[in-house]
């Protein structure tokens, strides 16, 4: 617990403030999926795993290469579940077919993430490099997905139209842009290795140098933008499901 | 049709709808029947004149008073038996000579049609009877009545007039009709009874054939009444349904919007078409899927809401069928 505590005093409060309202976030869409219909499932277990996955910050154990490996699967895995429940959603509007059971969801989940666990604890101590790739696959992965989301989102928002749900749908709208800037800066930084983890990396394990002092303006701006986005999409989705829970009360 | 005598009544009023053709002709037949059997309807008339238990002579009057004989009027009046729930039959039997007549009246050769009789010289004409040994019938009439004089062998049998039940020996009723302003005479020759012997419309007809297939066009007839009968219900059904239906659909779109409409056609179509909101478990089933799926849509409130409208005007709508 002490070192719990550490943890939290040694983190940028900026990270802080994220993860609490990632937890926040969490506890709401979980809470969400317990009381509501079998399609929500997977979007609220989705949302409520991408807490988990920002939680190595304060995870006493985070200095585990793996398991700061199996955080970043766990970002994929929720993104992925997240596409999956909307959509399920979205067939929904289109065919008004409900089917399956929540327990499937639960179940399916926990099993992709012992899979994905399992994958870690076979394979050698990841180096921080390639902790850095699972990041970046992660971050890529999150803006395709989210693209693909907003679009999915629209069409369920047209279909759906005049309901009482409808604007919940803008909502989560919102909160795809959010994510989407939020993971899209990151992996911007990424892929010109402007970010933080690659500078580690060269500075105590490699003799390559970086461009990164040319272009600091604009690493500056990225990774403000990175920050506010990583903590909008925080309020935003737990504002999505209280707005949510409030349309379905 | 004209009145005739009626002799020595062995049945009257029997119910027609109790009766089969074939079985009175073949009851009249055997018994060496003579005389004739009066069919009565509302408003048809069939006279057979049976000669010694043969069919000698079959006339239906219709509705229009259109006549038909022989294997038409058969046919006509087993049409109208089978058809009609109502109808009366009377049996006379009469002497084998004026049976004759009656024939002669119904099925002999027209000599004269509606001559009037200043015209003529009635005097000949009855001379010429005589003379002829005309076996048949001379009728009198005006607009208002009407007599008839049965002759043998050019010698009058008797005499017969409206309201009269009977022929009788008297001429004077004839005369007095004769006597009137615009009377007219038929007359109508035959052969004699004898030659009439030669003649049997019940060997000639298959009388048990044509009843047959008057039952199966009867049957098919009621068969496509009652098709017609079931087809309107069904429409009306359907119609009343669809109205139904519509006022489900909107209920159910007012609460859930656009997409309602369409959670409420798949929910009819997976629980059988919209015959489910007549049926307490069919009706029982769409309403949970309706709710199930509006669950993801509407607020806990307005399910509440919808719910019960719906369950109201499907209970109402269905009181009505």
């Amino acid at each position: 617990m002490e070192k719990f505590f550490e943890l939290l005093t040694q983190m940028n409060p900026y990270d802080l403030v994220q993860v609490i309202l990632w937890g926040l976030a969490g506890a709401i869409s979980f809470y969400f999926s317990i009381g509501n219909a079998r399609v929500w499932t997977s979007i609220s277990i989705g949302f409520f795993l991408i807490f988990l996955s920002q939680a190595y910050g304060i995870n006493p154990w985070g200095h585990y290469q793996k398991l700061t490996a199996f955080h970043y699967i766990v970002g994929t895995v929720a993104i992925m579940i997240i596409t999956h429940g909307f959509l399920e959603y979205y067939v929904f509007c289109r065919t008004f077919e409900i089917s399956g059971n929540k327990l499937v969801v639960y179940l399916g989940t926990i099993i992709i993430l012992l899979i994905a666990g399992t994958f870690l604890i076979i394979n050698p101590v990841p180096s921080p490099n390639t902790i850095r790739n699972l990041k970046m696959v992660e971050n890529a992965i999150w803006v395709i997905l989210c693209i693909m989301n907003l679009e999915v989102v629209r069409k369920i928002y047209t279909a759906i139209k005049g309901s009482d749900i409808a604007k919940g749908f803008i909502a989560f709208g919102i909160v795809f842009i959010c994510i989407l800037v939020w993971r899209g800066s990151d992996l911007y930084l990424q892929i010109f290795q402007w970010d933080q983890d690659w500078q580690d990396i060269i500075t105590l394990m490699t003799e390559e140098t970086s461009d990164i002092e040319e272009y600091l303006g604009r690493v500056e701006i990225l990774k403000e933008v990175s920050r506010y986005a990583g903590l909008l999409s925080g309020i935003s989705v737990g504002g999505t499901f209280v707005y949510m829970y409030k349309l379905l009360k | 049709m004209f009145l005739l005598p009626k002799g020595n009544p062995l049945f009257e009023n029997l119910a027609v709808s109790k009766l089969k053709l074939p079985d009175v002709l073949i009851k009249l037949s055997n018994g060496a029947f003579t005389g004739y059997a009066n069919f009565v309807f509302q408003s048809s008339t069939s006279i057979l004149v049976f000669e010694a238990g043969k069919l000698v002579s079959v006339l239906f009057e219709g509705e229009n008073g259109k006549r038909e004989a022989g294997f038409e009027a058969l046919s006509a009046l087993a049409e109208l038996m089978v058809s009609t729930g109502s109808g009366a039959l009377n049996v006379y039997k009469l002497s084998k000579d004026l049976t004759m007549c009656i024939h002669a009246l119904l099925g002999g050769e027209m000599l004269y049609k509606a001559q009037e009789l200043k015209l003529i010289d009635i005097k000949t004409l009855l001379e010429k009877v005589k003379e002829g040994q005309m076996n048949g019938c001379l009728r009198i009439y005006t607009d208002e009545h009407s007599a008839m004089i049965f002759y043998k062998g050019g010698n009058p049998l008797g005499f017969f007039h409206d309201g009269a039940s009977d022929i009788e020996t008297s001429s004077t009723e004839s005369q007095k009709i004769a006597g009137l302003p615009g009377a007219k005479i038929d007359l109508f020759s035959t052969q004699s009874a004898d030659e009439l012997m030669g003649t049997n419309l019940l060997e000639v007809t298959n009388i048990q054939k044509i009843w047959d297939t008057c039952i199966a066009l009867h049957k098919t007839e009621i068969d496509k009444t009652n098709f017609e009968r079931q087809e309107r219900g069904r429409k009306v059904i359907s119609q009343k349904l669809a109205e139904m239906e519509e006022q489900v659909r909107s209920i159910v779109g007012e609460y859930v919007g656009k997409v309602g409409r369409g959670i409420v056609d798949k929910e009819i179509s997976d629980n059988g078409g919209n015959s489910c909101l007549i049926d307490a478990d069919r009706t029982e089933k769409f309403i949970k899927g309706v709710e199930r799926a509006a669950k993801l849509l509407v607020s806990g409130t307005n399910i509440k809401l919808m719910m019960e409208k719906l369950s109201s005007v499907i209970s109402i709508a269905r009181s009505k069928f």
